[in-house]
């Protein structure tokens, strides 16, 4: 039976050819891949390219300010620190801190001479006024204000140095005022902090090393050199942000030359773009970690067997190598190998795949196979729901994860639902039997937030689960004084929450970028990350 | 050009006609879209607190009941004031002012790759009908016809964008360039893929008029007195046998601005039908219901601008 | 019926066959994943090649072409109710309620369908039932306006105007007398009815609005596969022509059948 008739037969053909061809011009030479080796001096001069989703927003506390505005954000706008280049906080536009004895206050001593984009001086004032008028401020809902509960009020001590005065002790603050924090101006905003549209989407006043030069809607933000920026001046002359939601198209026209630099969001195109000559590819560490949470109001997941059978049934290592096409590592606690000072790798084979180990802690809590091989207790099968939402790796995710769970007697309906809708039912109702998602933070291992009790029901404990031991661990972390000792408690925290299991850890994916040959002296940290060091990149002359 | 009494009232009952449609369909857009799951994008995130979801939602207005909003827009929209985005804060006029223009280039210039192909195609088959070119020419109209638009564009990408390197890829204009030459690049292969909409629903109108027209007696006529073909079917049969062909033009309209959503996601073009579908998802009420306003407004003004210029083609035909 | 028409019947017939039967025949789950041997090519386990979590891309194409044909007709026969009713009251009554319901069918042609499409379906969710009834409430115009063409037609003929006088109800009249007289046209119509259906379909899956996973349908698959373009683009090649055949044969069914049941059509 004729299935194909012939007018299709053209279109499949050029099809065919296009790969060839396309096969063919990219056969010179493969790229390297791995760190591009720095080749000579810094040149000055050239236009960086980076393709961003959609249309940012440039206000880094904006609510409006989502994923895409993250790296003008960052580039253009400076917090009292940055994220070291081992992620540890370094200094930016704080020179150094100190913290009172009872923890309860830090005094950062700012840089001197520092001016915005249009002249103006910037001083103290501006960084009370981004935490007092905006952060702290909560009818106005601004962005990462969450962060900040732990902050009473900042003061101004003089021009050049600020004090913050918290509730309670907060090890972690220098990390977070490195984190989509940037100290805004207090003589432009003043009136309208969060909605002012010329500085949100038009020409805003920064300090950093680059400044908006013109803001085109739909199709790019072009930044140029700040030559007032108090730092050693940026080699490049221009970085161009444009605007591609596709992310077929982003690779499209990285392969065409048309990007400097991006990430491969769809990392199953890696193989293709691996063999054009002029691009090179680099994995790198992320602070992100992807979870299972089973809901804690749930009685049959509050049995820590149930949810360490589900783990040994998962197949994480196949996850990983399908959907992230190899790019991750399994994940056994929420502490990121990115964060090298805290991680402990001793836990990193814990939970092998083992479905007969699954069956068998489950058959330990109760649950015997009934009609079918379905696990079945007190009469009632082992069946639930699992919300999905649409966005990135989640949908294939979820569908190895129902097989998994299939293979050892647990039947997982999915339910895929528009993410809006799902964030609606899932996060701010708590409606849900169980769920996928992610978690992404600061490159700082408090993770109080996330687990602890009295975060459970509206707050980010998304599981519900509530522990006084792992309270009391979260609070210690918190309030340790020094490195050794938060390394400590870290290291405790780390063993404790991977044998209780209050998320199901599956996974810390990697960051897979792709860059121009020609680009150099770009850290080997994460774009994101990576773009708040946009001084130092330099473009090779071919 | 005289504008007689029956045409100001035709116009005026299809303006008011017109307007109902649009007040209709944004009440339509306003309830449904408010009454959906989920809200603003930007307070439906993970990463937003229960405490910032609370006092955003109070910003916004969103506590209040959903029929108090609508007729606080209505008043509004009246006035001319579409209100703000909620995601961007901007003017909603002013977002959709950004848009409007691409949206209208591409589709502007699907229509006129298509009207412009389409006629001589049309009429080709039709002098040639029954014939090899004929079936050939159908056969790939229905296919043009069939094949999903946003596949189509996907291929066309792989092939001249990815391998062969002639034209972009994606959005309005070049990177580092901006000329005239530059955006026609880019709007070649959107104008191309759009086009294939409604390029065979014309080709056919055409073939099928010019073959009644032909047919028709006067035709006969004038070619037994001896005029030669060419003159016979430019100066008498292509008129008359484009009258139809205009009004489905006009039915036409609504099919392509559809289609530029597709069209506008796969090119990466930021024109309205992008705009809508990030709106919808993002629960931007005012934006989204804005848009419906102007799209529906488009499509009953080219409609009205079709059967308009039918009766001025057409002198058989009356206003009624 | 020309030989088109014919040839487009006997394709149809054989995707029916397929949907039906195929799923008996070749027993691989659709969801059954294998992440170790993902985009696999061809080979005598999966003849059309494994989808990036191993599924069989057969498997998939088959049970897809039960959901997308399902939508298509269902979402064909909402229109064709709404239609009918909306064309034969507006035809039969005459008057106000006629010119009210003609204008409120020119008013909805006039609207691109696809923007109010994606609207709804974005809020009110993408249930199969939903999908259904949004693609046959923005479709129903055209059946409208054949029905009512067709009622006024026979409204007025004489053996309509003896059963009106024998007493015979308007809705006995409609049912049994005057719509019978249209089933040609209407005919005509659900066949590239299903074809709008199916395309409309694809559309909004290619958006993700369409049929969710881990159903499958064509269009979805098209939308997975769009990631995996450049390493595994067989995976777009066959629900892309799976539905450009299926929406070509309707297309050809459709006007086979208008030249053969409209007799006074020229080709």
């Amino acid at each position: 039976m004729q299935l194909l008739p012939m007018s299709f037969r053209p279109s499949a053909l050029i099809l065919v050819a296009a790969l060839a061809v396309s096969a063919c011009t990219g056969a010179g030479q493969p790229a390297a891949s791995g760190a591009p080796s720095a080749q000579g001096q810094p040149v000055a001069g050239g236009t960086v390219t980076i393709p961003i989703g959609a249309d940012p927003t440039l206000n880094p506390w904006s609510p409006n300010a989502f994923v895409e505005s993250l790296f003008i954000n960052r580039v253009i706008f400076e917090g009292l620190t940055k994220p070291g280049k081992d992620l540890a906080p370094a200094p930016d536009l704080a020179t150094s801190w100190t913290i009172a004895p009872d923890g309860l206050s830090w005094t950062f001593k700012l840089r001197d001479g520092v001016k915005w984009s249009d002249g103006k001086p910037f001083s103290a004032d501006d960084v009370a006024f981004t935490f007092n008028d905006i952060v702290l401020k909560k009818e106005l809902g601004a962005q990462n204000a969450a962060s900040y509960a732990a902050v009473k009020s900042v003061t101004v001590v003089d021009p050049t140095t600020v004090r913050f005065d918290l509730s309670r002790k907060f090890a972690a603050l220098a990390s977070f005022l490195a984190y989509n924090s940037g100290i805004v101006p207090k003589h432009v905003l003043s009136a309208d902090p969060l909605k002012t549209t010329s500085f949100n989407k038009g020409t805003p006043v920064s300090t950093g090393p680059f400044k908006v030069e013109k803001y085109t809607s739909g199709q790019s933000v072009s930044l140029v050199r700040n030559d007032s920026y108090f730092g050693p001046k940026p080699y490049l002359d221009k970085v161009v942000f444009t605007v591609v939601p596709d992310p077929n198209t982003q690779i499209a026209q990285a392969l065409s030359g048309d990007l400097t630099i991006m990430i491969l969001d769809n990392k199953a195109a890696v193989d293709r773009v691996k063999t054009a000559s002029g691009l090179t590819v680099v994995s790198r560490p992320l602070v992100q970690y992807y979870w299972l949470a089973l809901n804690q109001t749930d009685s049959r997941f509050t049995d820590v067997r149930v949810r360490q059978a589900f783990v040994h049934a998962i197949d994480r290592k196949a996850i990983i190598k399908s959907v992230e096409l190899g790019y991750g590592q399994v994940a056994n606690s929420p502490i990121t190998p990115a964060l090298k000072a805290y991680f402990d790798p001793s836990l990193s084979e814990k939970y092998p795949y083992d479905p007969p180990k699954a069956k068998e802690l489950l058959a330990a809590a109760g649950w015997t196979p009934g009609a079918n091989g379905v696990l079945q207790k007190d009469g009632k099968p082992f069946q639930f729901t699992m919300d999905v939402g649409q966005r990135g790796v989640l949908e294939p995710v979820n569908a190895l994860i129902q097989q998994d769970l299939k293979n050892v007697g647990v039947i997982a309906d999915l339910n895929t639902m528009e993410w809006n809708a799902y964030i609606q039912k899932d996060v701010v109702r708590r409606d849900y039997t169980a769920t996928v998602n992610w978690w992404t933070y600061p490159s700082d291992p408090d993770v109080f937030p996330y687990y602890h009790s009295s975060a459970a029901g509206k707050g980010f404990n998304i599981p519900g689960y509530q522990d006084p031991k792992l309270d009391d661990l979260l609070v210690q972390g918190q309030s340790a004084s020094d490195l050794e000792q938060r390394k400590a408690v870290y290291k405790q925290l780390q063993a404790y929450t991977s044998e209780t299991l209050p998320y199901l850890f599956l996974w810390y994916p990697q960051e897979i970028d792709v860059l121009s040959s020609s680009l150099q002296g770009v850290p080997e940290l994460g774009l994101r990350d990576a773009v708040q060091y946009i001084g130092e990149w330099w473009l090779a002359k071919k | 050009m005289v504008v007689g009494q029956e045409v100001v009232r035709f116009l005026a009952q299809r303006i008011a006609l017109g307007a109902l449609v649009v007040v209709f369909a944004s009440a339509l857009t306003f309830f449904f879209v408010n009454l959906a799951p989920g809200g603003p994008a930007s307070v439906m995130r993970f990463d937003v607190s229960a405490e910032q979801r609370e006092a955003l939602i109070h910003r916004m207005g969103l506590d209040r009941p959903v029929p108090e909003r609508y007729v606080e827009w209505l008043a509004a929209a009246v006035r001319g004031d579409l209100g703000s985005s909620l995601l961007t804060d901007e003017p909603v006029a002013q977002r959709i002012g950004e848009r409007l223009p691409n949206t209208l280039a591409l589709a502007g210039s699907a229509l006129l790759l298509s009207v412009g192909a389409g006629i001589p195609i049309g009429v080709v088959q039709a002098l040639r009908r029954g014939r090899a070119v004929d079936h050939v020419l159908s056969l790939l109209s229905a296919v043009g016809l069939a094949v999903p638009v946003f596949w189509l564009g996907i291929v066309l990408i792989l092939v001249f964008a990815v391998s062969l390197h002639v034209l972009p890829s994606a959005g309005v204009t070049g990177v580092a360039s901006d000329s005239l030459g530059d955006r026609l690049a880019h709007l070649v292969l959107p104008a191309v893929a759009l086009a294939t909409t409604i390029l065979p629903t014309i080709v056919r109108f055409v073939r099928s008029s010019t073959i009644e027209v032909l047919d028709e007696d006067y035709i006969r006529t004038a070619t037994s007195k001896g005029l030669s073909p060419r003159t016979v079917i430019t100066r008498h049969a292509l008129r008359n046998a484009l009258i139809p062909v205009v009004s489905a033009i006009g039915a036409l309209v609504p099919r392509l601005l559809g289609g530029t959503v597709v069209t506008e996601a796969v090119f990466g073009w930021p024109g309205m039908g992008r705009l809508a579908l990030e709106a919808a998802q993002g629960r931007d009420y005012p934006l989204v219901t804005g848009l419906t306003v102007v799209v529906a407004a488009i499509a009953v003004a080219a409609s009205l601008a079709v059967d308009l210029a039918y009766t001025r083609i057409d002198p058989r035909i009356r206003l009624t | 019926m020309s030989r088109l028409g014919v040839a487009a019947l006997a394709i149809l017939v054989a995707v029916g066959a397929l949907a039906l039967a195929g799923p008996f025949l070749w027993t691989i789950p659709p969801e059954a994943t294998d992440p170790a041997h993902g985009l696999a090519g061809l080979s005598a386990a999966h003849p059309l090649g494994t989808d990036e979590l191993g599924r069989d891309v057969l498997s998939r194409l088959l049970h897809g072409s039960r959901v997308t044909l399902l939508v298509g007709v269902a979402a064909m026969l909402a229109a064709l109710i709404i239609g009918v009713v909306v064309g034969a009251i507006a035809g039969y009554s005459g008057g106000w309620l006629d010119a009210v319901l003609m204008r409120f069918t020119d008013a909805m042609l006039a609207v691109p369908a696809f923007f109010f499409i994606l609207v709804v379906i974005t809020v009110s969710g993408t249930g199969l039932a939903t999908l259904v009834l949004v693609i046959g409430g923005l479709s129903w115009m055209p059946v409208a306006r054949v029905v009512y063409g067709e009622t006024l037609r026979w409204k007025t003929a004489e053996f309509v105007i003896a059963a009106t006088s024998l007493g015979v109800p308007a809705r006995r009249l409609l049912a049994s007398h005057i719509l019978p007289q249209a089933i040609p046209s209407l005919v005509v119509s659900a066949t590239l009815g299903v074809a709008f259906a199916i395309l409309t379909e694809s559309a909004l899956s290619y958006l993700g609005l369409g049929v969710q996973p881990p159903i499958p349908s064509w269009g979805n698959m098209l939308q997975r596969a769009q990631q995996y373009v450049f390493t595994a683009p067989a995976l777009a090649i066959y629900p892309g022509l799976a539905i450009t055949v299926v929406v070509l044969a309707f297309n050809f069914l459709g006007d086979g059948l208008r030249d053969a049941l409209d007799p006074r059509r020229r080709r």
